[in-house]
């Protein structure tokens, strides 16, 4: 496997489903030009994913944030955490990579995390006016990300 | 003066309870109590609905073992309809029921319960918990994600999702199997099977640390019940229960679930949202008894797979007779799992789980309906009432945790009783009262769950309950 896409979150909670929706068009785009692309969507990120991320020459994490203004995109590329964590079921971008490396020796050449700074995460299904305006470029983004990886 | 020990939250167990000590003025252990501290309500909040709806309600009790819950609700639905499903069909929730063991023990051994075993009942609490474990035997951390992974891929692939699938209906399921589907299964048989057989040595190699444990964790005289086939091998799906007493005799056999609500009462204690399930005819709590992985093993002559009936020989030679001491547990979690790959291998091997035919239909035949089935901590019981239009008017779970309720305070007193002396206490005593509770795996609320290190707090207090002492970890 080229390029391993893992998506976050929950389409029940407002901006928390965008994950989601931007893994969706990795998959399009990828199917459309047979690239090698595979697309895990998962509500939380657990450790049994650690073996693919191992095997994986890069991987791209998708999810909101919290921490970045309403609609706001980051792209950022990801290191293994220092430690192995005393985690509960959910592992961020970084546990992960270090678990893939602490239990299989190895992680990806490369990782980037896409992500986009949520204004709604209550009961509901649907984006946020900022969420949804903002798709359009995390697309582009996404799509050139792939690209790199590929290409690497 | 009277103290009393508070452990809350317990931790590495599935849901939130806590464990209260209570010392005398000799500072030895006079009662001890595990509390299931949260209540949930599904039994009344299903009332109104359609029954049909019920598995998919129902499964959202658990997101460790939702499986249980659609098989046990579906079977009352099918008791409501009065249909017998398809061959196929019960093969094929067979087959998830058993994916759903696997990775549900591979939860409870490696990740939950294999830091206590292998870094030390007294390690460093900060530290104990499956990253180090994986650091420090990265094959066996392997072996637990990889076969973690392998019960949920197939209940991802059989149910389209690996968490509350909703392939399992009343009358059957909703697809057959594929043919890419079977073989994608088959290529991952060998991996996993390869996994438990390394956790087994691994753990017959550790026993030898852990006399003390042995001897007193939940280690007495006991009932046991759980599912059995009428050729007295292992059941998990389908069968129906046997109830054995301490020395291995047979106090009921063929109890199904219809006679299961006839039999078994509930009662309550006021130290715990949850209920105490027995045995009517004993009454309580003498007739509290054990399920579970443990129970499973003892009431079986064979687990019916090669693999794993030379490894139920090696357990039945721990003890003569019933296996007591729940530490062994684990042991029994582990055997289940080599059989639970096994069977899999010999249900997908028979070409009858192509076939297309996977669902009876039917409406309301009955106003009353109940399914049981064998849950990965034990034997679960769903009982509906509905009305002419098919509305359900009442519902009652008998699910493991209670089935286990009164032998888990029974053996949370007993190590309690040999550990704590003269009211003395040490972290990794702490962590051996909570120990003895991850031996039942017992599944609390199903919802929330905890590992590694959270915050420990021990209050001590005197008889009129006014706190005298305070320790944190």
């Amino acid at each position: 496997m080229k390029v391993l896409v893992l998506a976050c979150g929950n389409p029940l909670r407002g901006d928390d489903g965008v994950g989601l929706v931007l893994a969706r068009h990795a998959e399009e785009w990828a199917a459309e030009r047979g690239r090698a692309v595979k697309v895990q969507t998962q509500m939380q990120w657990t450790p049994e994913l650690a073996e693919e991320i191992a095997a994986a020459h890069a991987v791209v994490f998708l999810d909101c944030a919290v921490d970045l203004a309403p609609g706001e995109i980051c792209a950022r590329e990801v290191g293994a955490a220092g430690d192995l964590p005393p985690a509960s079921h959910h592992l961020d971008a970084a546990e992960l990579l270090a678990l893939a490396r602490g239990l299989y020796g190895r992680e990806p050449r490369r990782a980037v995390a896409l992500t986009i700074g949520a204004a709604h995460l209550g009961m509901g299904e649907g984006l946020s006016v900022e969420v949804e305006a903002a798709l359009p470029e995390a697309r582009a983004l996404l799509e050139q990300t792939l690209k790199d990886c590929l290409k690497d | 003066m009277t103290k009393t020990i508070t452990i809350d939250p317990v931790t590495r167990l599935e849901g939130h309870g806590k464990i209260t000590i209570e010392l005398d003025a000799r500072g030895e252990v006079k009662t001890a109590h595990f509390h299931v501290t949260q209540v949930r309500g599904f039994e009344k909040f299903s009332e109104g609905r359609p029954f049909y709806e019920m598995p998919a309600l129902m499964a959202r009790i658990c997101g460790i073992c939702p499986v249980s819950h659609l098989l046990a609700s579906a079977k009352a639905c099918e008791a409501i309809m009065a249909v017998e499903i398809p061959e196929t069909a019960a093969q094929l929730r067979r087959m998830l029921n058993l994916a759903q063991m696997v990775q549900s023990h591979a939860l409870s051994f490696f990740y939950l319960s294999s830091p206590d075993l292998l870094l030390g009942m007294d390690s460093d609490p900060a530290a104990r918990h499956i990253f180090t474990v994986a650091a420090s035997y990265p094959e066996l951390g392997r072996a637990g994600v990889g076969l973690r992974r392998f019960g949920q891929h197939i209940i991802e692939l059989l149910g389209d999702k690996r968490i509350h699938p909703g392939w399992v209906v009343p009358g059957g399921v909703t697809e057959p199997l594929t043919v890419a589907k079977r073989d994608e299964i088959l290529g991952m048989l060998l991996d996993a099977r390869v996994a438990v057989q390394l956790a087994l040595r691994s753990y017959k190699e550790i026993t030898y640390r852990f006399e003390d444990e042995i001897a007193h964790f939940a280690n007495f005289p006991s009932m046991f019940l759980g599912l059995v086939n009428g050729d007295e091998s292992a059941e998990f799906t389908d069968g129906a229960l046997r109830l054995i007493d301490a020395n291995g005799k047979i106090i009921e056999d063929g109890i199904r679930a219809k006679r299961f609500t006839e039999v078994m009462g509930e009662a309550v204690e006021p130290y715990s949202y949850t209920k105490f399930v027995y045995y009517k005819p004993f009454g309580y709590p003498e007739g509290c008894f054990r399920v579970g992985p443990l129970a499973r093993l003892n009431i079986v002559k064979t687990m019916g797979t090669h693999l794993a009936d030379a490894e139920l020989r090696q357990f039945k030679q721990l003890e003569n007779g019933p296996v007591r001491s729940s530490f062994h547990y684990h042991y029994a979690r582990l055997i289940e799992m080599l059989h639970g790959i096994e069977k899999i291998e010999e249900i997908l091997n028979d070409p009858l789980i192509l076939d297309k035919h996977v669902r009876a239909t039917a409406g309301v035949n009955r106003l009353e309906g109940a399914g049981q089935a064998e849950a990965p901590r034990g034997t679960l019981m769903h009982h509906y009432k509905v009305d002419e239009d098919g509305k359900m008017t009442w519902a009652n779970l008998m699910v493991a945790t209670g089935l286990n309720n009164n032998a888990m305070n029974q053996g949370v007193l007993q190590a309690a009783r040999f550990f704590v002396k003269e009211g003395r206490l040490s972290e990794g005593i702490l962590n051996r009262m909570e120990a003895v509770v991850r031996t039942f795996d017992p599944c609390l609320s199903c919802s929330t769950h905890a590992w590694g290190k959270m915050p420990l707090l021990i209050e001590l207090k005197d008889a009129e309950g006014k706190q005298i002492g305070e320790a944190r970890r």
